[in-house]
């Protein structure tokens, strides 16, 4: 597909240094003042707009085709020409160096395929032509139930196993990258490390991750990280393609590689529907290579933030533990001042206390004096004295002894008689005994 | 490990040098520390100024950063190790 050197007809349009797009549809009428009616148009012309008609049809440019490949060859260039036919019908095809590289199986005559691709034009030949991106063995999806058994057998062994899963380290210092060298994968990574956490390390184990030659490489390229000290963590990635493009990480050599990662290990392939046993293998599955990035470091353009919330933190609670001291001396302050009302109640209530005891000696005392005047006048009504201030009186013989009765004495007998307020002495002229107990009567 | 105390009294240019996960442990635990509750005023004081210390080299750690990058089978610092085979 060289491009042709400029025709007049372009220099028309176009500045001179302007290069022609091969996309570009030519959708402009040629200006009508200098061309002659009817309009004659050269080749070039003709096939350009014809290349221009296809490359604006939508379907066209993007077609999966199902047919036979035939009379394949592969001239020194490294593309691959072929027919691809069936029954009734037959177009040319053309697969290009870069695309053969990446397919699973190289054209065979006679092979069964389902191709995907663009139809175009190619102008110098006047032909329409299918460019083949990929290519597909035709025929009961084998690589889909190789994919299906090899995932049964591995799950088996437990290589899939969620208990093998290990937590990713939050602060990585140091993270090997298995992926190629050249291309937008191992870019991207680094301008989101770049952008993210510029603090890590990373350190590229390169390889190919593409077509028959991605299993062996990707399985080496890994052990010789594994190799590595001081690793933190491992991230495998590559972009996202067709089924037979990412069948490097289904094959098992390479699962197995990742499920015996001394680190964890984030398996980031293709964009978010590719699945491939690598990823099921791995401690955690990114679904894009950037996001393996992400997913493998904090966000560091967040960490000023949160370092300055723990820098706020710590003045936060310096200020309050001066407001605990403070609040501290307040209580004891207030305690100190709570103690004096205490003692003056204190005082009080001793007080109270003893005239409590006073009052209830005093009483006790009273009791006692009412009692002992109670037991004097008692007293004073028993004692002689007071029969004497009665009117009695006793009488008492020589010999001192009271007299109760008459039959002691003798007339003439000196007698001795008490009143209350004397004494009489006298002499007994003559005795008379009472007739009854009662001297009254 | 270095315990958080003699980090924070390490000179600017050893502290520089530690693993920025480590600095921002060690300002984790400070604040952890301080939050406690359980130390003096005194105590308290310094945790403080460890805090601010360690928060200082974090933040500068960040504003420098460089992201490093080598290749295994390269001549270059980190592939000093590395088998080509």
């Amino acid at each position: 597909m060289a491009d042709r050197p400029l025709s007049l007809w372009d220099q028309l349009d176009h500045e001179p240094d302007d290069a022609p797009e091969p996309m570009r549809a030519p959708a402009r009428e040629p200006a009508p003042a200098v061309r002659p009616s009817p309009r004659i148009l050269r080749v070039t012309d003709l096939n350009r707009r014809v290349r221009g008609l296809l490359d604006a049809d939508a379907v066209l440019a993007d077609v999966w085709v199902e047919g036979e490949i035939s009379q394949p060859s592969f001239p020194a260039s490294g593309h691959c020409f072929f027919v691809l036919k069936d029954a009734s019908s037959q177009i040319r095809a053309a697969l290009f160096r870069e695309e053969l590289a990446r397919v699973p199986v190289p054209p065979r005559h006679g092979m069964q395929v389902i191709v995907h691709g663009r139809v175009r034009a190619y102008e110098p030949q006047g032909v329409y032509q299918l460019y083949v991106e990929s290519i597909t063995p035709a025929g009961a999806g084998d690589l889909h139930a190789r994919y299906e058994q090899l995932r049964t057998e591995l799950a088996a062994a437990g290589l899939f196993d969620d208990e093998r899963k290990r937590a990713i380290p939050r602060w990585p210092r140091r993270i090997g990258v298995v992926t190629s060298p050249v291309g937008a994968v191992w870019r991207d990574i680094q301008n989101v490390l770049r952008r993210r956490y510029p603090l890590v390390e990373l350190l590229l184990s390169p390889s190919v991750v593409q077509g028959a030659a991605a299993a062996p490489t990707v399985v080496r390229a890994l052990q010789r990280l594994y190799a590595q000290r001081d690793l933190d963590l491992v991230i495998l990635a590559r972009g996202g393609g067709s089924l037979e493009d990412l069948w490097g990480f289904n094959d098992e050599r390479v699962v197995r590689a990742v499920a015996n990662a001394p680190v964890p290990i984030i398996v980031g392939v293709g964009h978010e529907s590719d699945v491939t046993l690598a990823d099921f293998a791995a401690d955690l599955r990114a679904p894009t290579p950037s996001a393996a990035a992400e997913l493998a470091t904090p966000d560091g353009t967040q960490l000023p933030a949160i370092l300055a919330r723990y820098r706020d933190r710590a003045a936060a609670a310096l200020t309050g533990r001066v407001e605990d001291r403070q609040r501290f001396l307040d209580a004891e302050a207030r305690a100190l001042s709570r103690l004096a009302p205490d003692i003056t109640t204190a005082r009080q209530r001793a007080a109270e206390l003893v005239d409590r005891a006073a009052r209830s000696v005093e009483d006790r005392l009273e009791r006692r004096r009412v009692g002992l005047a109670a037991v004097r006048d008692a007293l004073r009504t028993l004692s002689p004295a007071a029969t004497l201030e009665r009117g009695y009186a006793v009488a008492r013989a020589a010999d001192g002894s009271i007299v109760r009765d008459v039959d002691v004495l003798a007339a003439g007998e000196a007698l001795q008689v008490t009143v209350a307020r004397g004494t009489v002495d006298t002499r007994v002229e003559r005795t008379r005994a009472h007739d009854s107990e009662d001297p009254f009567r | 490990m270095i315990d958080d105390a003699t980090l924070a009294d390490l000179g600017d240019e050893e502290l520089a040098k530690q693993p920025f996960d480590e600095l921002v442990a060690a300002l984790q635990r400070t604040v952890q520390q301080l939050e406690a509750g359980s130390v003096g005023l005194e105590e308290s004081i310094e945790l403080y100024q460890r805090g601010l210390r360690l928060h200082t080299a974090c933040e500068a750690r960040l504003r420098d950063a460089e992201l490093r990058i080598s290749e295994l089978g390269r001549r270059g610092p980190a592939s000093a190790t590395a088998d080509d085979g």
